[in-house]
């Protein structure tokens, strides 16, 4: 008995070859969309290889973490390339998690029966956020302080719960070593758990469900349907991608390394121009331009209101929507989803255009 | 009668603290606010903002007289009636409270107790003493009727006040006829002591107490100059103090410190400074060509080596960090090698060679190590990128292999 016969008839291996056999993919005009999932999953991916080779390094302590990611940049044999890669890769997920979000909504992906797999999404991209949130503070520098102690103030200011939120994140009423030593939980304990779970849930359903199909883009009744395998077709232009995502982390580590910065310092000056993220930035810029009081209401609590709201909608838009996505409901809702894309484009470019503040 | 005085003014002041409806009532600033007279009406508009008024203290505290009396009977000399002080009772009136450790303490636990003896040792003093009604007294630079505290930075005794109140007398017009330079506050203005604490404000340089003295005040002797300058310099009073230049120029009478740097004109040290060649500072007592020289000119040179491969080590750590590198390690050398610097400057005041020469082989071996760095940096830098060609070739290949495997699958 060769290994592969063993382990075939231990592991059910056979199931398995049914299911990709059968795997087929939709081969139509968007079919261009369907890869920015698998290109979501890959970069996730090299979050969590290259995160474990952080944690090999990193000290999450007031007094260690700064100097442990100074040591992995300087003396750790391409601990550099890794750090970068990883901060790099951040961004990336997170825009691929956002190309791949307002691509299935504008193909009206959340159509029955998909609802839950929607909103499993949308679980997983607010992971994504707080993936981000939680690692920016770790390498223990000054923006990064900075920015924490600016974000969570905005959670704090969240209707009922802030106060309580924004203790919770940061263990106190001020940022401090305490804070590092949670976030540092947070990044690789509680948000990585979740996102298994989720990730898990939503690849569970993806593949019970099958690709969705935007309407009209279906063949007509008669006509074959057009569609690729998934093993190897769609796999193999999956990997075409993959390797160009690796070719452009390569590019940036080498061209602009991730910076380290000054070490936090809680008694100095906040650094001029301080800005969140790129991913947080419409929001940021939201705040901003909100004047500080809207019709006898406070401005950021109306600003933070407005996305909690918004968020609510756009999770709930599968039920909102027509199951067909045909009529002038569905064409509403199209339109939401651009002028919902302007708006996130637009705002987060005035971040860093100097918008108005 | 000076016991009795200040028996009086301390029960005035004590009853006048203890009931302030009575402290309200001082006629005399009543009454003077409403003169015609310029002189007599300006101490009642001055004196409500004067510290003396803000702890309680009334006209009649230096001047005597019944606050209470609405009447000009209230300056009655029988009833403790002073008038205003003359320029020698000043001082003394002043002191009557000022040097007093026990009543100062009833308005700051930790009060500066002004001395009489010291005092008498200013020359201010002691020309006052000699008939001179020209020379300072308190209200001279504390002003008079409007005193505001040391740490107010509108008294004209805070920190970066008092060059220029020094120069209200200190100058060529009022000194004219006293046998004392009046050109100080000019050279100061513009030394580097003068430029830090008037222009940048930095209340750590020195104004011209903090070598005079105040009270005190009095050119500092030949003797205690080094002192004097060592109060903040003290590394280079120390290694100067048990150097073979002190010596000598003790021999010749000459003082330490000013004979090379000057005094209120001195300027920020430079190498220039040490050459035997005319307009270097050796040049007073040596000859060109002396061995003096040919010590100094080596040294020169070799600061001149340090100075050039500090600026070599931050260009290429500077050049390193604009293209992304990290490169605390060798700005830490850079920094110890810029105090090593700092150390041989300081060094130079042992007139030393060897221990010169120790400092700057220090700095240079510093000074190598951020250099280094900095090529290390560079090195690193440029290997990335040839590493990140090579991984995109290999990608690139990758690529080209997959395409050509779908497209073979679909064929």
């Amino acid at each position: 008995m060769s290994l592969n016969d063993w382990l075939r008839e231990r592991l059910g291996l056979e199931a398995l070859d049914h299911v990709i056999e059968k795997k087929r993919v939709p081969v139509h005009r968007h079919t261009f969309w369907y890869y920015w999932g698998g290109m979501t999953l890959f970069l996730f991916g090299v979050q969590v290889a290259t995160g474990i080779l952080l944690v090999l390094y990193y000290r999450p302590s007031a007094d260690e973490a700064y100097e442990s990611v100074r040591f992995l940049m300087t003396q750790v044999s391409f601990g550099w390339l890794i750090r970068s890669i990883h901060s790099w890769s951040a961004n990336l997920l997170v825009g691929a998690a956002m190309i791949h979000m307002f691509s299935a909504f504008m193909l009206k992906s959340y159509r029955r029966p998909r609802e839950v797999t929607w909103l499993t999404g949308m679980g997983l991209f607010v992971l994504c956020l707080a993936f981000g949130f939680s690692g920016y503070l770790l390498p223990w520098n000054q923006l990064a302080f900075f920015a924490t102690k600016v974000g969570t103030d905005i959670m704090g200011s969240v209707p009922l719960i802030g106060p309580f939120l924004a203790r919770l994140l940061r263990g106190g009423d001020q940022i401090t070593g305490g804070t590092l030593t949670r976030f540092f939980g947070f990044h690789v304990a509680i948000l990585p758990l979740c996102m298994t779970a989720l990730l898990g849930i939503h690849l569970f359903l993806v593949q019970w469900h099958g690709m969705s199909v935007p309407p009209g883009t279906e063949p007509p009744a008669a006509a074959p349907k057009k569609e690729m395998r998934f093993v190897p077709d769609f796999l193999l232009r999956d990997l075409v991608g993959w390797l160009a995502a690796l070719g452009a982390l390569a590019l940036l580590a080498a061209l602009f390394p991730w910076e380290l910065g000054l070490k936090a310092d809680p008694y100095a000056f906040a650094p001029a121009g301080i800005k969140p993220e790129w991913y947080f930035g419409y929001m940021f810029q939201t705040l901003r331009m909100i004047p500080s009081r809207v019709l006898g209401i406070e401005g950021e609590l109306l600003g933070i209101e407005g996305f909690g709201l918004g968020a609510l909608v756009w999770a709930l838009v599968p039920f909102l929507d027509t199951p067909d996505g045909r009529g002038p409901r569905a064409g509403f809702w199209r339109v939401v989803g651009v002028l919902a894309m302007l708006y996130v484009i637009v705002f987060t470019l005035l971040v860093y255009r100097g918008g108005p503040s | 009668m000076r016991a009795l005085r200040r028996l009086l003014v301390l029960a005035g002041a004590l009853l006048l603290a203890a009931a302030p409806v009575r402290a309200a009532v001082d006629t005399c600033a009543e009454c003077h606010r409403g003169l015609d007279d310029p002189r007599l009406k300006a101490p009642a508009l001055g004196f409500p903002h004067d510290i003396h008024a803000e702890r309680g203290l009334t006209c009649a505290a230096c001047h005597g007289g019944d606050p209470a009396d609405p009447e000009p009977s209230a300056m009655d000399p029988d009833r403790g009636f002073k008038g205003a002080p003359t320029r020698a009772q000043i001082a003394p009136l002043c002191a009557s409270c000022h040097a007093d450790a026990a009543f100062m303490k009833r308005y700051n636990p930790r009060p500066y107790v002004f001395s009489m003896a010291e005092w008498q040792t200013s020359v201010h003093a002691k020309l006052a003493a000699q008939g001179d009604a020209k020379v300072a007294t308190c209200t001279s630079c504390h002003g008079v009727h409007g005193i505001r505290p040391p740490k107010d930075p509108a008294s004209p005794v805070f920190k970066t006040n008092v060059p220029r109140t020094c120069a209200k007398c200190h100058n060529p017009g009022y000194m004219k006829g006293h046998a004392v330079p009046a050109d100080q506050f000019a050279l100061y203005s513009k030394s580097v002591h003068g430029v830090a604490l008037l222009e940048k404000g930095d209340v750590s340089a020195p104004a011209c107490n903090d070598c005079h003295g105040n009270h005190g005040a009095a050119p500092p002797g030949l003797k205690d100059v080094t002192m004097v300058c060592g109060t903040c310099h003290g590394r280079e009073a120390e290694l100067f103090e048990g150097s073979r230049m002190k010596a000598g120029l003790d021999a010749l009478g000459k003082p330490g410190c000013v004979t090379c740097h000057g005094n209120h004109g001195v300027q920020r040290p430079n190498d220039a400074m040490l050459s035997a060649a005319p307009g270097g500072r050796c040049a007073g007592c040596h000859k060109p060509g002396s061995v003096a020289e040919q010590g100094t000119s080596a040294i020169v040179a070799s600061l001149s080596g340090l100075r050039g491969s500090l600026s070599v080590a931050d260009s290429l750590l500077k050049l390193a960090e604009v293209r992304g590198m990290e490169t605390a390690a060798g700005r830490g050398n850079l920094k110890e090698a810029q105090d090593a610097l700092v150390g041989v400057r300081a060094g130079l005041h042992s007139f030393d060679s060897k221990q010169i020469g120790a400092v700057l082989a220090e700095g240079a071996a510093l000074s190598r190590k951020a250099t280094d760095y900095g090529r290390e940096a560079l090195r690193d830098w440029h290997n990335r990128r040839v590493g990140m060609a090579l991984s995109l070739v290999v990608i690139l290949i990758l690529i080209g292999l997959v395409v050509a495997k779908i497209r073979q699958i679909e064929r």
